[in-house]
C-alpha cells in the first residue's frame, strides 16, 4: 500500500496545467489530506512543455517524486513524454486526439463527445482530464464541482462556467467502474492547515515580523514575494515599490529601515549581483535589512525557471571590504514563515544585512502544513536609546562591548541621526582616523562572534546512523524521506538540517557533526557549497558532495539513488 | 523649535573658493527662512565633493553610496511620508551613476527637493568629465576631448516628468537661497541645478565664464508653461537662465498607496504584533 499517491499534469503553457493543480491540490487539501504540489515550467507565456505534480498523503509531505500513480495528459507530446514515470500499474488519461500512436495498458483516453455540446475544445481537456481522475480516485463529482464552482465563479462567464459543471458531471459518469482505486489512505481533521508555497510563507513571516516597506524588481523566483505583499499592502499596511532596477531596491530597502520601518528586498540571480554595492552600505552604516536571495540556476541568466542552491558562498562574501552579515534558510516551508519573521529580528538585534536564502524548489512549491502559531512569533527590534531631553546629536555608532549600538529613528525623535557609508566616527562624521578606524571596525566585526554564539546548530534527524549528509533549503525535503527509505534497504544515514548557516556556530556545529564515519553534502550546486562552508567554518572534514545542477529539483529518488550509491558500500 | 544650522566643529575639505561654500550659505539660509524643525529635516547624500556639505550642517543625515541618493530618499519616503527630504550630490552622483534613478523618481514625483551641484567636472577624483561637460573639455582621460553631447538636467527632468525645475547659480547667492526654499516648500520632486564652478579642475567652464552666461529668467517667464519652460531648459550654451523654469502639481510619490495614508509607516511599526499577519491565514485553508 502506497502511503502517498502523486498525479502529474503536464501540457503546454496556456493550456490550463495550472489551474487543473490547483484546482486539485484545494480540493485534496480541504478533505484533509496533506498535499504537496511542485512545478516545472519554462520561461514563456504560451506553449512549451510544463507539468505539476500534486501529492497527497495522510501525513505531511515536502518532497517531489519521480514516479507518479496517475499521470493526466493534455497533449501527446507530454503523454510520450512522461509515460516513463507513470508507476507500472499506474493510469494515464488523455484526450481520444491526442492519443497518437501511444499504445500501452496503462492508458485511457476520454473521448470529445463526453459531455456537453458547450463544453467542446482546448479549453476544456484540464477540466474534464481532473473530472475522471476525481471518478478514479473515489471522489462524488459534487467535490470537484464546488471546487470548480469557487475557483472560477469570478473569473468564467456563467454560461462557460456551466459548461464546465457539466462536463464534469457527464465525465465523472463515464468512469470505468474497473478502473476506481480508493484512495489506500485516510484523511485526517485539518485543524485550520494551510496549503501555501514556500514564498508565501516567507511574505507572510514577514508581516507577522511587521515588515512596513518592500522594494523589489520583478525576476523569477523572487516575484511571487513582491506579487504577495503588494497584494497585502493595502489591508495591513505595507508599502511596496517596484523599483527600476535591483541597485534601487536594496538602496531603498535601507533608506527605509534607517527612517524606522522594518524593511526588506528580494530577488534572484544577476538580481542579487547588483545589489552587491549595497550590500556593504548596509554594513558599514550598520543599517537592519532583510534580502531574501530566491535561488535559481545560474551563473548570468542561467536558466530563468530552474532551481539551483549555488548562491551560498556568494552571499556569504557578496560585497567588497569586510562587515557582519548573517544568512539562514529555512528547510520546510512552515520555517519560511518563522525564519521570515526571525530575519528581521536577527537584523534588528544586530544591525546588519540579513540574508534568507530561499530556491525555486523551495519557493514555488506548495505543502500542506500546520497552521502558523502566532505566539511563537516574537518582534525584537534590538537596542534602542532612551529619548533625550532636547535636540541632540547622536552617538549612532557608540563603540560597545557587543558591537551593537542603540539605535534611533529620524523625525520619530528629537536625537539627530546621522549614518555614513564612509568610515565614521561615533557620531557618524565621516573621518580617516586611524584608532577611529580601528575602533569601528573592531567593533562592526565583533559582532559576528555575538551572532554566532546565538546562533543554533544543525537539526541531527535519523540518527544514531552510521554516516551523515549535511542538506539546507530544498534539498532538506527529499533528503529526510530518502533517509527513511535508505534505512528499509539497511543503509544508516542520518541527516544534517542546517537552517543557520552564517556565521556557524563552531562548537555547535562540531558537536553535531562529530561521531559519523563519513559526512557528505547534498545540494543542488556543483561545487558543495554548504560543505565548503562548513570545512571553513569549523575545520570539520567533509567526505564527499552529491550535487545536483540540471536545474530540476531532488526527488525522493534520485535522493535515495545518490546517496546509497555514496555511501550505502557494497550493499 | 530648533532650527537648521550650521554643523561647527566640522571644517568643509574644500578648496577656498569653491561654489560648494556659497551653496552651504544658501542652504543654511533658506532652511533657516523656512523655519523646519531640524528634526523634521533628513539629508541624504552621496559621494563626490557637493556630498560633503550633510557634514555642515546639523540635520538627520545618511551620507550614502555614489549615486544611489536617490533610491535611499524613496526608501525614507516610503517609511516616513512626514519626513522632509533633501538630496545633496553632485554632476557624477546624479547625472552619471544615478542616472536612471533621476529619472524614475522624478516620474514618481517622490517628494524631495533635489540640491545637484553642477560645476561639470568631476573633483574629489581630480578633473575627469561630468556628464554636464563639453564635448571639447579635455582631461587626463579624454587628452581629445569627451565627444560626448552633454547631458542636459534640467531638460531631462522636465521630460522625465519632475514637478518643480530650476537652475540656481553660486554666483547670486540670493536667488539660490531662495530657490533652495522653493525646492523644498515645493511638494513633489524638485530638482535645482547648481551651476557651481570647480576652481581647481575646470578651466573651461570658470566662475567668470557661468558669471557671464548666468542670467535670471526675470518676470516674464510664466513657470506653469512647459513650453516655455522647455525653451529655457534647451539653452546650454550661449545664455544659461536661472530660476525656477517650470512648476507643477501632482499627486506626489505613495499618494495612491493606503499604507501611506495617516501615520508613517515607520511610527505604526512601532506598534506591530504578530497578529497583524492573522486575517491573511485565512485564505490559505
Amino acid at each position: 500500500m502506497p502511503s502517498s499517491l502523486s498525479i502529474l499534469i503536464a501540457g503546454a503553457a496556456g493550456q490550463g496545467v495550472q489551474s487543473a493543480a490547483a484546482i486539485l491540490g484545494k480540493t485534496l487539501h480541504r478533505l484533509g489530506f496533506y498535499v504537496y504540489t511542485s512545478q516545472d515550467y519554462q520561461s514563456r507565456v504560451r506553449g512549451g512543455h510544463n507539468f505539476m505534480q500534486i501529492r497527497f498523503s495522510h501525513g505531511p509531505l515536502a518532497a517531489p517524486v519521480r514516479t507518479h500513480e496517475f499521470l493526466l495528459a493534455l497533449n501527446n507530446e507530454s503523454l510520450e513524454a512522461h509515460l516513463d514515470d507513470l508507476a507500472p500499474d499506474g493510469l494515464a488519461l488523455c484526450m481520444d486526439a491526442d492519443k497518437g500512436d501511444v499504445r500501452d495498458p496503462r492508458l485511457r483516453v476520454l473521448s470529445e463527445d463526453v459531455g456537453p455540446q458547450a463544453a467542446r475544445g482546448e479549453k476544456f481537456v484540464a477540466m474534464k482530464l481532473l473530472s475522471m481522475l476525481f471518478a478514479w480516485l473515489g471522489f462524488p463529482p459534487e467535490t470537484l464541482r464546488q471546487a470548480v464552482e469557487a475557483q472560477f465563479k469570478k473569473s468564467l462567464k456563467p454560461d462557460v462556467l456551466q459548461a464546465n459543471l457539466d462536463a464534469v458531471q457527464a465525465v465523472a459518469s463515464a468512469v470505468d467502474a474497473r478502473d476506481v482505486r480508493a484512495v489506500p489512505f485516510t484523511p485526517a481533521v485539518t485543524h485550520g492547515r494551510l496549503l501555501l508555497t514556500g514564498n508565501d510563507a516567507i511574505a507572510l513571516g514577514m508581516v507577522a515580523a511587521g515588515v512596513g516597506v518592500y522594494v523589489g524588481y520583478p525576476m523569477t523566483p523572487s516575484t511571487s514575494i513582491l506579487n504577495a505583499l503588494a497584494g497585502y499592502g493595502p489591508e495591513v499596511g505595507i508599502a511596496v515599490e517596484q523599483v527600476e532596477d535591483e541597485v534601487s531596491a536594496l538602496n531603498a530597502a535601507i533608506g527605509a529601515s534607517y527612517a524606522g520601518a522594518r524593511s526588506a528586498t528580494g530577488s534572484s540571480g544577476a538580481g542579487m549581483g547588483l545589489m552587491t554595492e549595497a550590500m556593504g552600505l548596509a554594513g558599514i552604516t550598520e543599517t537592519p535589512v532583510v534580502i531574501v536571495d530566491a535561488q535559481r540556476a545560474g551563473p548570468s541568466t542561467g536558466m530563468a525557471t530552474r532551481t539551483e542552491q549555488s548562491d551560498l558562498l556568494f552571499v556569504v562574501h557578496a560585497s567588497h571590504g569586510e562587515f557582519p552579515r548573517a544568512v539562514i534558510a529555512p528547510a520546510t516551508v512552515e520555517d519560511g514563515f518563522y525564519l521570515a519573521a526571525e530575519a528581521f529580528n536577527i537584523a534588528d538585534r544586530w544591525q546588519i544585512p540579513v540574508f534568507l536564502m530561499d530556491d525555486m524548489a523551495f519557493a514555488d512549491a506548495e505543502s500542506s502544513v500546520p497552521s502558523f502559531d502566532l505566539g511563537r512569533v516574537r518582534i525584537d527590534r534590538g537596542p534602542l536609546a532612551p529619548e533625550p531631553g532636547e535636540v541632540r546629536l547622536f552617538r549612532r555608532y557608540e563603540v560597545t562591548e557587543s558591537g551593537v549600538s542603540p539605535r534611533a529613528f529620524p523625525v520619530l525623535s528629537k536625537w539627530i541621526v546621522a549614518c555614513d557609508s564612509h568610515e565614521h566616527d561615533e557620531v557618524g562624521r565621516m573621518t580617516d582616523n586611524l584608532e577611529n578606524r580601528n575602533r569601528q571596525m573592531e567593533k562592526r566585526m565583533r559582532k559576528l562572534k555575538g551572532i554566532a554564539a546565538s546562533f543554533p546548530g544543525p537539526e541531527i534527524v535519523g540518527a544514531p546512523a552510521e554516516d551523515l549528509v549535511v542538506c539546507w533549503g530544498s534539498t532538506v525535503g527529499p533528503v529526510l524521506e530518502a533517509i527513511g527509505r535508505l534505512r528499509e534497504r539497511g543503509v544508516s544515514v542520518a541527516a544534517a538540517v542546517f537552517r543557520y548557516l552564517y556565521p556557524m556556530n563552531r562548537e555547535r556545529v562540531q558537536e553535531a557533526l562529530s561521531g559519523f564515519r563519513r559526512i557528505v553534502s547534498v545540494e543542488g550546486n556543483y561545487s558543495g557549497q554548504l560543505g565548503r562552508l562548513i570545512q571553513m567554518e569549523t575545520c570539520t572534514r567533509i567526505h564527499g558532495h552529491i550535487g545536483k545542477v540540471d536545474g530540476r529539483a531532488f526527488t525522493v529518488e534520485f535522493a535515495v539513488e545518490r546517496i546509497q550509491e555514496v555511501l550505502g558500500g557494497a550493499s | 523649535m530648533k532650527c537648521v544650522e550650521r554643523f561647527d566643529p566640522f571644517e568643509p575639505q574644500w578648496c577656498p573658493g569653491c561654489g560648494n561654500f556659497t551653496l552651504l550659505d544658501a542652504l543654511i539660509q533658506a532652511l533657516s527662512d523656512l523655519a523646519i524643525p531640524v528634526t523634521d529635516m533628513v539629508m541624504i547624500t552621496g559621494i563626490g565633493q557637493a556630498s560633503k556639505l550633510g557634514f555642515s550642517v546639523n540635520v538627520n543625515l545618511f551620507d550614502g553610496l555614489h549615486g544611489r541618493v536617490l533610491p535611499t530618499v524613496l526608501g525614507v519616503a516610503m517609511a516616513n511620508h512626514r519626513a522632509r527630504i533633501l538630496a545633496v550630490s553632485g554632476d557624477g552622483g546624479f547625472y552619471a551613476e544615478g542616472g536612471n534613478h533621476l529619472i524614475h523618481n522624478a516620474r514618481r514625483n517622490v517628494d524631495v527637493a533635489v540640491l545637484a551641484s553642477d560645476n561639470r567636472v568631476y573633483g574629489l577624483t581630480k578633473g575627469q568629465a561630468a556628464p554636464t561637460s563639453a564635448p571639447d573639455f579635455t582631461t587626463k582621460v579624454h587628452p581629445e576631448g569627451t565627444g560626448s553631447h552633454p547631458f542636459n538636467p534640467t531638460a531631462l527632468a522636465l521630460a522625465a516628468g519632475a514637478t518643480f525645475v530650476a537652475r540656481g547659480f553660486t554666483g547670486n547667492k540670493a536667488e539660490l537661497a531662495s530657490l533652495i526654499k522653493e525646492a523644498v516648500e515645493h511638494r513633489g520632486f524638485a530638482l535645482l541645478d547648481i551651476l557651481s564652478p570647480c576652481i581647481s579642475f575646470n578651466k573651461k567652464n570658470t566662475f567668470a565664464w557661468f558669471k557671464e552666461r548666468a542670467r535670471p529668467v526675470g518676470p516674464d517667464h510664466d513657470p506653469s508653461d512647459l513650453h516655455a519652460a522647455w525653451k529655457l531648459a534647451t539653452l546650454q550654451e550661449e545664455r544659461l537662465p536661472t530660476g525656477v523654469f517650470y512648476r507643477t502639481e501632482r499627486p506626489v510619490f505613495g499618494a495612491h498607496l493606503t499604507a501611506l495614508r495617516g501615520d508613517p509607516i515607520a511610527v505604526r511599526t512601532q506598534g506591530y504584533t504578530p497578529e497583524r499577519v492573522r486575517p491573511l491565514l485565512e485564505r490559505f485553508r
